[in-house]
């Protein structure tokens, strides 16, 4: 009996060495990846615990989104990316364009909007239909005027490029791939999009002040902008009508959703953070400079929209002169260091030299 | 120092693996289990379902034919007790266009068991938790990208009653939120001659009738020329979903012998 035990702990001895050591690089990467937990900026909320909840993000698990959403392949005719409509130095929405086009130039239907501060988001999109970040990409990634590309073919294209076999294994261990991890390791990247580090976030901090105008900006907007735009993320996330006329597309918003009468008209607040870089503004981007968007607001709201938000029924009263005070205020949150931050920039590996540069890099 | 070293830690970890391996197999070992397929027999108007060709006909006259028919069913039980299958816990069952049909297949504990229930749904938490692999992969086609959710029941199939374009019917049935959620309990109960029984490394065959003749007309009436369409979460999904359980009996129980 004495002498089975020894002989099974030899054993166990042996097949733990062996685990452990010589068979480790057969089985997948030898080493975990390095977690890469979400820095919280001072003062502000604890993101929403259930964006990371079952997708601890790690520094190759972030590589590898960052590769995923730079990467034109995924879309049907391989020259659209995330970035194609998510720009980086605007900041991640569409440059200079009120509706972003997809596959074969097709015109959206709505203003691609900025990415940042994801992991403070309960909703996703303009309506708020999407209800965790990790399954956001599932539409544009297969929408007509998206990226027009199925699962299936998405799945079959990375799988045959080692490249990506190599990442996946890197950030999660082993070489398996599906949507899953794809669409975990898009949100590992994502949900790092924070930018906190605007001229107002150095003022916060003490460590910039701001100017006479910047100054009276900023109580104009404590004023009249931030019971939907508080600080720190300038979005409460509710969605509300702002009384913007109905659209050409017929876009009730929220209550595609909800199906509830209360919510028609009523469209996501969106951060004020970078507005300066995200312009054109609304949903469908209808306002072209911050002034139009605060002339809205001074004399442009339908008040005769039943579902209009009752703060907004007497419009917002300000002079032309405060008008440009409160848009050097929102200047003030700018921030350079995320639109020009090289950790969320493609880098030259994934730009594809050919005929269609051009369009892929400046679209 | 690289992770290839025999160090004290490693051998430890060694133990550890190997403890786990062999409570594991005692595991097994102890619970008497057999293996119980499950066979989905999808019927409309007393005939066996044939996608694309076949034409059927409800009660209100209306013929139609079906391309797909797909759904999700999770949460087995058996004989009133909870047990569930091991591993996924959903399965989406297909009706196969030509290939042969693959029956469910679950693990379940050995004894004779009246009943057998399970839930045509996802539960809402797995709805709202992300990303999922397995049935519930969105690979499937089975998920809404503009309004997150799963569908839970999808038809498409083709009628000259619908108004829609092509005659086509597309019905895709989902809802989880409060007030449009779809799920629906069911449960079948075995005749007391012929219960399932459940033995010890064997295979217990029970054959499900999916008849559709109920979805058009069950506790509710569907009718093709009104709702050839249902492609999100709401009253009218909700009311086709009431139809769900009663299109659901047990066809046969063989048992192992």
């Amino acid at each position: 009996m004495k002498a089975r035990v020894i002989l099974l702990l030899c054993v166990t001895v042996m097949s733990g060495a062996l685990w452990m050591g010589a068979t480790v690089p057969d089985l997948g990467y030898p080493l975990p990846p390095d977690p890469l937990p979400l820095q919280v900026p001072a003062g502000w909320p604890k993101p929403l615990p259930q964006v990371f909840a079952k997708n601890k993000p790690t520094e190759q698990g972030f590589q590898l989104g960052k590769k995923l959403f730079y990467d034109q392949r995924l879309s049907k005719n391989g020259q659209v990316s995330c970035a194609n409509c998510h720009q980086q130095f605007a900041a991640f929405a569409t440059f200079d364009h009120d509706l972003s086009h997809g596959l074969n130039d097709v015109l959206g239907k709505r203003n691609a909007p900025a990415l940042m501060n994801l992991a403070w988001m309960p909703n996703l999109h303009w309506d708020g239909g999407i209800n965790h970040l990790e399954v956001q990409p599932l539409h544009p990634l297969t929408a007509p005027d998206e990226m027009g590309e199925s699962l299936d073919s998405i799945i079959l294209k990375i799988k045959s490029d080692t490249s990506y076999t190599k990442m996946f294994r890197a950030a999660f261990g082993d070489a398996q791939i599906n949507t899953q991890r794809m669409l975990r390791a898009l949100t590992q990247f994502t949900g790092h999009l924070v930018s906190a580090n605007s001229k107002y976030d150095k003022v916060q901090r003490g460590e910039a002040s701001f100017t006479e105008y910047e100054k009276r900006g900023y109580e104009l907007y404590k004023a009249n902008c931030a019971a939907c735009h508080p600080e720190p993320l300038f979005t409460d996330n509710s969605f509300r009508n702002n009384g913007l006329s109905l659209n050409r597309f017929h876009d009730i918003g929220r209550q595609a959703i909800t199906g509830k009468p209360s919510d028609s008209l009523a469209f996501k607040v969106p951060t004020l953070r970078n507005v300066q870089m995200s312009y054109p503004y609304m949903h469908d981007g209808r306002f072209y400079s911050l002034y139009h968007v605060i002339d809205h607001y001074r004399s442009g709201i339908d008040t005769t929209q039943p579902t209009l938000d009752p703060q907004l029924k007497n419009r917002i009263q300000m002079t032309t002169k405060q008008r440009n005070e409160l848009v050097y205020f929102l200047y003030t949150l700018t921030d350079s260091s995320f639109i020009k931050n090289p950790r969320f920039s493609p880098g030259n590996a994934v730009l594809v030299p050919g005929p269609d540069m051009h369009k892929a890099g400046m679209k | 120092m690289t992770a290839n070293k025999l160090t004290l830690q490693n051998i430890f970890r060694g133990f550890l693996f190997l403890a786990a391996m062999l409570s594991l197999a005692q595991t097994l070992v102890a619970q008497d289990t057999g293996m119980v397929n499950l066979h989905f027999i999808h019927e409309a108007n007393g005939k066996g379902l044939v996608l694309h060709d076949s034409v059927y006909t409800n009660r209100a006259g209306e013929t139609y034919s079906i391309k797909k028919l797909q759904y999700y069913l999770g949460h087995f039980r058996i004989g009133g007790t909870g047990s569930m299958p091991e591993g996924d816990a959903y399965f989406l069952v297909k009706q196969p266009y030509v290939e042969e049909a693959k029956p469910l297949e679950l693990k379940l504990p050995a004894g004779t068991y009246t009943s057998l229930g399970f839930t045509l749904g996802i539960d809402s938490i797995d709805h709202c938790s992300g990303a999922q692999s397995g049935a519930l992969d969105p690979i499937n086609n089975m998920f809404w990208t503009w309004n997150s959710g799963y569908v839970i029941f999808k038809m498409e199939g083709n009628s000259p009653s619908s108004p829609s374009d092509l005659g086509r019917i597309e019905h895709h049935i989902g809802g989880y939120k409060a007030g449009e959620d779809v799920a629906q309990t069911i449960i079948m109960n075995a005749s007391k001659e012929n219960p399932i029984r459940v033995l010890k490394g064997r295979v217990t065959d029970i054959f499900i009738r999916v008849n559709l003749d109920a979805y058009w007309d069950g506790i509710q009436q569907i009718r093709i020329s009104e709702n050839p369409l249902c492609m999100s979460p709401g009253p009218l999904a909700q009311k086709i979903a009431a139809n769900f359980p009663a299109m659901f009996s047990l066809a046969d129980i063989k048992n192992p012998k």
